[in-house]
């Protein structure tokens, strides 16, 4: 098991935000959080990446309890997260911003070839090699931010909503790309209200209300639950 | 339109590109006979031998220099710009708001005061020196301890985010003011600590390099220390710390995710803008002889905030620009003032107004603000990022088509 999270609970002040959540993430696999807005998906990520820090509960990452390990430091564990909202740093360059995301490391020339990774699997990125973070379109933010974070060579890799305002071809287009990542030895952990391509890329699942986890399964089963249909799949 | 914003951003670079593009040698010449230039600045002859008209009396130039003595205009101007370059590290680089910047320099030039002065209470009190150091040996002591007041002040505010650090460093000046003003035991209020050392050194005839009448050699000193500071600051914004810096001010969580330590780096912001105040405050006392609180008043604080914020955050040239004007302005205002008749004050109704470039000072520079706020956002001299990062905070909060 990669990831291990044990009945964590968290507040925003005096608002709890996790009811005592467990779910797990095993080495290899994509595994989908989906809910509503509000539910405490990116909640769930932001305890993961240790942006917030949890209340009660254990965070294990092959086997260790880093719930109370400073954010940097499980980046240099293996956790990178690309943030919601894409997060990229508007004011430098699509490569400045590549090169952000190797910060903790140290070894040039393999920095240097998963930059040429990087730009393989986001042909876009090269064209924009120099241009400003922040002058790029929503989906090649959204591409940068998920290339940035490659860029650490994650063990586990966190993305909170890849699809967030963007066409339907472009959601087709990031989701694709995660699986190849996904193939080529990353695991995944993805937070989504997309649940359709979710689901259907996703090894297992988890669905999220109000934080609680109330159903589990693998991406076809719950991509077949009625309830889940309902709910999330916008069919009756 | 991307090849047109392009276009757009050429032109406002368009001094800076021209420049960049001469060969490597002909930009050190430049570069050279630039700080040639600056050097021999405060000289008269050097006016003279320009063959421009010279006023009778003892003004220099009033149209193309100042009033005043303009070594002394330049020493000013020189401890400003020190002053903005430092605090162009905490806000300009790592994007933290402090608004009592000038309280470092009060560490700064109260560190040195008291080491270097025969009246001061650690020597006339409490016998804990027995003869006043050197003004040399107490720059050091005076940098670390501006350093490590930035540290103290840092390490429990730094965790916060945004307007709590504003609200903090103000506090932390003013507190430094009034504890100064209102205290007897160590500084003594507003008698302040008198006869402060100079910089050592003596010309061939025995007299003082560093004296009372003659400012240049203050002058020389201040713009030799800014050369150094600058080199350093720029090896630093170009290093693993400066990156961490552009990555904090950014975005500061996205910094977090990609592994950036973002406290330690924010402190090392802080105590490096402190200890280049104090360096600035302790060349200053070297210079002033007596220092007391009246001098560390909040406007300073506010001064240095808008030379840096004018000249534009991020960008050392912009931070110098920045201190330079704010200081010479004024003086400039009112040599041009005294050729043209301008009054020192006015009567209205019985009531004597002042109304010197002096005191107007910030009149002008808060409309001089407004003004470049509003069509230059950037600083007269921005850098190219934090160019693109405020039209990207401005998308987020007036997105236009």
């Amino acid at each position: 098991m990669l990831l291990e999270i044990e009945d964590i609970t968290l507040h925003y002040g005096r608002i709890q935000a996790l009811h005592g959540i467990s779910l797990h993430v095993n080495e290899g696999e994509i595994v989908a959080l989906i809910g509503a807005n509000g539910a405490g998906k990116s909640t769930i990520m932001r305890a993961i990446s240790g942006l917030r820090a949890v209340s009660r509960g254990a965070i294990r990452f092959n086997g260790e309890d880093i719930s109370k390990v400073r954010a940097d430091l499980r980046v240099a564990r293996g956790i990178c997260q690309a943030p919601e909202g894409r997060g990229v740093f508007p004011g430098m360059t699509v490569q400045e911003n590549l090169e952000m995301g190797a910060y903790i490391r140290r070894d040039s020339a393999a920095i240097a070839q998963d930059m040429e990774r990087v730009f393989g699997l986001f042909p876009r990125l090269l064209e924009r090699r120099k241009q400003a973070g922040g002058t790029l379109s929503g989906g090649e933010q959204q591409m940068l931010a998920v290339g940035r974070a490659l860029m650490a060579r994650p063990k586990l890799l966190l993305l909170d909503e890849p699809s967030m305002g963007l066409a339907p071809m472009i959601i087709q287009q990031i989701f694709t790309i995660i699986t190849e990542i996904n193939q080529q030895g990353t695991t995944v952990l993805l937070v989504e209200q997309n649940a359709q391509q979710a689901l259907s890329r996703a090894h297992r699942a988890y669905v999220l209300e109000t934080g609680n986890i109330v159903k589990e399964g693998t991406g076809a089963e719950l991509l077949h639950d009625p309830a889940v249909k309902a709910a999330y799949l916008g069919v009756a | 339109m991307t090849t047109d914003t392009i276009k757009k951003q050429r032109r406002g670079l368009h001094l800076g590109n021209r420049f960049r593009a001469l060969p490597k040698s002909a930009r050190i010449a430049a570069l050279i006979a630039f700080v040639v230039l600056l050097y021999v600045l405060p000289v008269k002859g050097f006016y003279e031998n320009l063959g421009l008209p010279i006023p009778a009396g003892d003004g220099y130039l009033p149209l193309y220099t100042t009033r005043s003595d303009m070594a002394n205009v330049l020493f000013q101007c020189g401890y400003y710009i020190l002053l903005a370059l430092g605090l162009n590290v905490v806000l300009g680089y790592a994007g933290l708001l402090d608004l009592g910047f000038f309280g470092f320099f009060a560490v700064g030039a109260y560190t040195v005061a008291l080491l270097t002065s025969p009246d001061s209470k650690l020597i006339t009190e409490y016998n804990w020196l027995e003869s006043p150091w050197p003004w040399l040996v107490t720059v050091p002591i005076a940098v670390a301890l501006a350093m490590l007041s930035g540290v103290l002040l840092g390490w429990p505010t730094l965790r916060l985010r945004g307007d709590y650090l504003a609200i903090v460093t103000l506090g932390f000046a003013e507190i430094i003011r009034i504890v100064a003003k209102n205290q007897d035991w160590i500084l003594n209020g507003d008698r302040g600590i008198p006869s402060v050392a100079h910089p050592p050194g003596t010309w061939s005839d025995g007299s003082p390099i560093f004296g009372i009448i003659d400012w240049s050699p203050y002058y020389w000193l201040v713009l030799t220390v800014i050369i150094l500071v600058i080199f350093l600051i720029r090896n630093l914004a170009n290093s693993r710390v400066g990156r961490a810096w552009v990555a904090i001010r950014e975005d500061e969580d996205a910094a977090e995710l990609m592994g950036v330590s973002t406290f330690k780096f924010k402190l090392w912001a802080f105590a490096i803008g402190a200890a280049i105040g104090g360096l600035s405050g302790s060349l200053w006392a070297g210079q002033a002889n007596f220092v007391n609180s009246a001098t560390f008043s909040l406007e300073n604080s506010i001064l240095v905030l808008a030379a840096v914020v004018l000249g534009g955050a991020g960008s050392i040239g912009g931070a110098i620009l920045g201190g330079f004007l704010v200081i010479y302005v004024p003086e400039w205002l009112r040599s041009v003032g005294d050729v043209f008749g301008w009054p020192d004050s006015v009567e209205v109704f019985g009531v004597h107004i002042d109304v010197s470039p002096t005191s107007l000072r910030f009149v002008i520079f808060g409309a001089l603000l407004i003004v470049v706020m509003i069509y230059r956002p950037q600083g007269l001299w921005p850098n190219r990022r934090r160019a693109a990062e405020l039209k990207d905070r401005q998308k987020e909060v007036a997105p236009v088509e």
